[in-house]
């Protein structure tokens, strides 16, 4: 009986609403930390798993070896390899698709990766407007990696003391 | 027998068994390297030392003997340390290269060092190099890799029949090498890839294409001789990716021929014909299969409604017994009885006098036992490239192999007696045998009156040149040095004997041998479905025309199947010309093919990858397999294309859903084999000799051609098979003949000649071959460079071209 009294007053009075409002205007003068996206970014790990990216080394040369170790890895079976023997006798894809629509980013291929040709970037806002836009191919994927080379280095570098 | 405990359980074994013997009968694993089951042992690997009880050291499991009591621990600390320093050892040069080695995945040192290894390695010093060896077409090499456990060593020399490897150097230098400057070029070689336990030596047209962990294996049956081995076909999407062989102790015990390996090579070549095609005033237009069907319908409707035995159908007998068989079935809703499938026969006058379906007279695995055998016509090693070496087993077993040829060559094992002649004197060789053997006490009197009337006036030569005394002693047992008096003996007729003008002879005096000592007698038949076809019926009518006939006159339409006419046909000159002179030639055909060029309609059909069926080999076994991948482009199955023929020409009995109602009309409903093993029977209504033989005949003094298969022309597909084709066994063609035979012409070696038979010629090159013999000479067949020659064995004529002075 008391408590019915005590719950109609709280109503009456609109406790509930003031501290609602209380804790909206807490934040209104309190520090902004909207990021304005894309001018602004949050900062990334290096270790941050975004588009791949087949590296080559400085030479010019691609590093894959087409040992397909990642695409048997894939959990998603993301990634489509094709190889043969290139005319100097090595051995080299012909073929290297990633599905992004498939993938999703677990790093296992990089990890996989004897000679640190596939990666994962930090980049991370890409996009397609048709869903074949997604299918990346060996061109795009060293696009990428001659790209970000300087900045691919620095993070593995940076965290090869942990690996 | 001894009784020994491996790892506390306790086994019986054989008396002078190894111990890795034992163990592996029990599923006991011991890590191996050089130990083959099928090879000596060499123990040089040491991979599998064990425990054995009272021994102060490891011993090597694969060469220990047991001995009654022995106790042996192979996961004891002490073993296992044993196996693990020996593991250490063998990657201290090896590389660092599983990514890019195609062996990764299906390596045994893989495998091995993930049980054995250590996770990392104590050496610091330079790894070793080793530069590869070139050793052919087929197999490539990264010997850094080797671990010179010789297992190809030791599969060449006792296998193959020539130590084309070796090891030379010691210790940190020992490397396999191939002799200076030559390949390996054995025709059994690619098991070496199999047999390798590393990645060290690899198939070269397979190189970095797949990894054995994307491949799909399905089953299959190799589509290229008698044998019918077992085969795995590795697939990749719709792509068969390389040919592997299975394991069948009765067939092919664990290896395969390198045609059977390599032929795959040809399954998507740009040769393949993927859509149907008419020719319409003479060119070839591609369209659908309802019209290219009713085209070839109307066609063949046409003729036949004028007169059936205006058809004459053509059947590879590399076909399945399915295809076949339909192919027959169709001839004979069209009132045709005009089918043959023995396309390079000629001699046909031992038709109905046979008994039953020929075969080889005894099963594969006979061979390796038996202890006496006289080969006739065949140059082994081409035809049968697998079975001689079931025969090389019973020659280094004590067998005596006596043969008869009109080719020298050597077929890789010591060959007791021989008889080297024309074609034409083989008959009369053979006579000589018989007579020799006829005339044995022992014999007197139990050869039947029409035989030895037949025989009566033969001589037997003696001298250098005639061995017809001593390969009767032989095969009956009561040669020099008796050591039997009635061995296991075997008379065997190859493709030459089959493909010869005068085999109704040849076979009969064969049989009548075989029977006067009582060995086994048979034919190595020469296509896959050989004998399936055979049993099919897939013959002609009793009055109807065969093979040869067909094409001698020419009939009005033809149907093809599977058959490229002047490259699988008997005379090539012939068969192009019955085809140009047809109105229609309906072919069902792999490929697109320059022999073709005639005919009227080409069905794409589906390569034995790509079709379900069944083929009866030369023992008489029947297996049936499945498409390993999807038909390419518009192609379908023979048998269906067959089926829907039938159809549209409303022949009854053709609603077919698959290829097993196919065969169970064939079988009737019965046991296949146990139908086959009735029906295969190899002797002749004793009519056969009488009525057939012309023995005595002089041999008349002219040039003859030997006209032989080459290993890799043999059919459709191995023709197109690139790297077979750069192998060491597609030899140049030209004119070869015997060094005296040339100087007697006068010609030159190089020197330019044309050759001509019948109406045809060609111009060749003259070279010396001292294996072919004086009065003949060797130019290949079922090539299209010699498609204007006739018979492939028969008179020839030959003159010099002669250089006009300028
Ligand atoms: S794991 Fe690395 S080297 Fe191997 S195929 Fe993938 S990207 Fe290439
Ligand atoms: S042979 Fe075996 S262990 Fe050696 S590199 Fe090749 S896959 Fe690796
Ligand atoms: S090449 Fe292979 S099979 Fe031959 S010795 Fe070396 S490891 Fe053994
Ligand atoms: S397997 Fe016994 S020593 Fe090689």
């Amino acid at each position: 009986m008391f408590n019915r009294i005590k719950d109609v007053l709280r109503s009456l009075m609109l406790v509930e609403l003031l501290k609602g409002m209380m804790l909206t205007g807490r934040y209104l003068f309190a520090r902004k930390i909207t990021v304005q996206y894309p001018e602004e970014r949050t900062p990334q790990s290096g270790r941050f798993r975004g588009l791949h990216a087949l590296r080559l080394y400085p030479n010019g040369e691609e590093r894959c070896i087409a040992c397909k170790l990642c695409e048997a890895v894939c959990p998603a079976l993301a990634i489509t390899i094709e190889s043969e023997q290139r005319d100097d006798g090595t051995r080299r894809t012909t073929r290297y698709d990633i599905d992004l629509t498939k993938c999703i980013f677990c790093g296992f291929c990089e990890e996989s990766c004897p000679v640190d040709s596939i990666v994962e970037t930090r980049v991370l806002d890409y996009h397609g407007e048709k869903r074949g836009d997604l299918l990346y191919t060996k061109p795009m994927l060293l696009e990428m990696g001659r790209k970000y080379e300087t900045q691919i280095a620095t993070d593995r570098t940076a965290d090869a003391k942990f690996r | 027998m001894p009784t020994i405990e491996i790892d506390d359980k306790v086994i019986e074994v054989k008396a002078g068994s190894t111990i890795i013997e034992a163990a592996d009968s029990m599923g006991i694993p011991i890590p191996r390297f050089c130990y083959h089951k099928k090879l000596s042992v060499a123990a040089n690997c040491r991979m599998c030392l064990v425990q054995v009880e009272k021994m102060g050291k490891p011993l090597p499991a694969c060469a220990t003997p047991v001995t009654d009591g022995m106790k042996v621990f192979t996961r004891s600390q002490f073993a296992v340390k044993a196996q693990k320093s020996v593991m250490e050892f063998l990657l201290i040069n090896h590389p660092l290269d599983c990514p890019i080695c195609d062996q990764g995945g299906e390596c045994e040192l893989q495998d091995i060092a993930v049980g054995y290894g250590a996770s990392g390695s104590r050496y610091t010093e330079e790894k070793r190099v080793v530069l590869n060896k070139n050793i052919g077409p087929l197999i490539s090499t990264d010997m850094t890799r080797c671990i010179q456990c010789t297992r190809c060593v030791r599969f060449l020399k006792e296998v193959g029949g020539m130590m084309e490897l070796g090891m030379v150097g010691r210790g940190e230098h020992a490397e396999i090498t191939a002799y200076v400057d030559k390949s390996v070029d054995s025709e059994l070689s690619g098991n070496i890839i199999d047999l390798c336990p590393v990645g060290a030596l690899t198939s070269k047209p397979f190189r970095y294409s797949a990894r054995t962990w994307e491949l799909i294996r399905r089953h299959s049956i190799a589509p290229h001789d008698g044998l019918g081995s077992p085969i795995e076909m590795h697939v990749k999407g719709n792509t068969v990716m390389r040919v592997l062989p299975r394991e069948d102790e009765a067939i092919n015990e664990c290896w395969i021929s390198d045609r059977d390996r390599y032929s795959y090579e040809a399954l998507n070549s740009a040769d393949r014909l993927t859509t149907p095609m008419i020719k319409d005033n003479g060119v070839w237009v591609e369209t659908d299969w309802q019209s290219a069907l009713e085209f070839a319908a109307t066609r063949l409707n046409d003729i036949a409604r004028n007169n059936p035995q205006d058809i004459g159908v053509l059947v590879s007998p590399n076909s399945t017994m399915e295809e076949a068989y339909l192919a027959k079935k169709l001839a004979q809703g069209l009132g045709c009885g005009n089918v043959d499938h023995r396309l390079r026969q000629s001699d046909f006058r031992l038709d109905s006098k046979h008994i039953g379906t020929v075969w080889m007279g005894c099963n594969i695995s006979d061979v390796q036992s038996m202890e006496r055998v006289l080969v006739i016509g065949s140059n082994l090693r081409n035809e049968h490239p697998l079975l001689t070496h079931r025969l090389r087993k019973a020659v280094k077993a004590g067998a005596e192999l006596s043969l008869l040829n009109p080719i020298d060559d050597d077929p890789l094992m010591p060959v007791a007696h021989k008889t080297i002649c024309a074609p034409d004197a083989m008959v009369n060789a053979l006579a000589q045998i018989l007579k020799a053997m006829s005339v044995m006490p022992r014999y007197a009197g139990h050869l039947s009156p029409a035989v030895s009337n037949l025989i009566d006036k033969v001589k037997v030569q003696s001298g250098p040149q005639s061995s017809a005394q001593a390969i009767a002693e032989s095969l009956s047992g009561s040669s020099a040095s008796v050591d039997l008096v009635a061995p296991r003996a075997a008379v065997l007729l190859g493709n030459i004997a089959v493909h010869h003008p005068r085999y109704a002879e040849i076979y009969s005096l064969g049989e009548a041998i075989a029977e006067l000592c009582g060995a086994s007698f048979g034919v190595l038949s020469e296509a896959a479905n050989s004998v399936g076809a055979d049993f099919a019926q897939v013959l002609p009518n009793a009055d109807a025309m065969n093979a040869r006939t067909m094409l001698e006159s020419p009939r009005k339409g033809y149907l093809l199947v599977n058959v490229e006419p002047e490259l699988d046909c008997h005379n090539a000159h012939l068969a192009a010309k019955a085809m140009a002179e047809a109105e229609c030639v309906v072919a069902l055909t792999v490929f697109k093919s320059e022999a073709l060029r005639d005919a009227d309609v080409l069905l794409p059909i589906a390569p034995f990858s790509e079709t379900s069926g069944t083929f009866m080999n030369m023992e008489g076994r029947v297996q049936t397999f499945s498409a390993a991948v999807k038909p390419l482009g518009e192609c379908r199955p023979a048998w269906k294309v067959l089926r829907v023929l039938g159809n549209v020409l409303n022949i009854p009995g053709f609603d077919f859903d698959s290829s097993e109602q196919v065969s169970r009309e064939i079988f009737g409903g019965e046991d296949p084999s146990q139908l086959a093993s009735n029906r295969l029977n190899n002797h002749l209504y004793d009519s056969g000799v009488r009525d057939a033989a012309r023995v005595n005949d002089e041999t008349p003094n002219i040039l003859q051609r030997i006209g032989e298969i080459s290993l890799y022309q043999a059919d459709a597909l191995v023709r197109r098979a690139a790297p077979l084709q750069k192998t060491k066994y597609a030899v140049p063609l030209a004119a070869y003949m015997h060094h005296a035979q040339l100087a007697q012409l006068g010609f030159q070696a190089g020197g330019a000649v044309t050759v001509s038979q019948g109406n045809g010629s060609v111009s060749l090159m003259a070279q010396i071959d001292d294996h072919v013999p004086i009065g003949c000479i060797r130019i290949a067949a079922a090539l299209k460079e010699t498609a204007a020659l006739g018979d492939m064995f028969g008179p020839l004529e030959i003159k010099a071209v002669e250089i006009k002075a300028a």
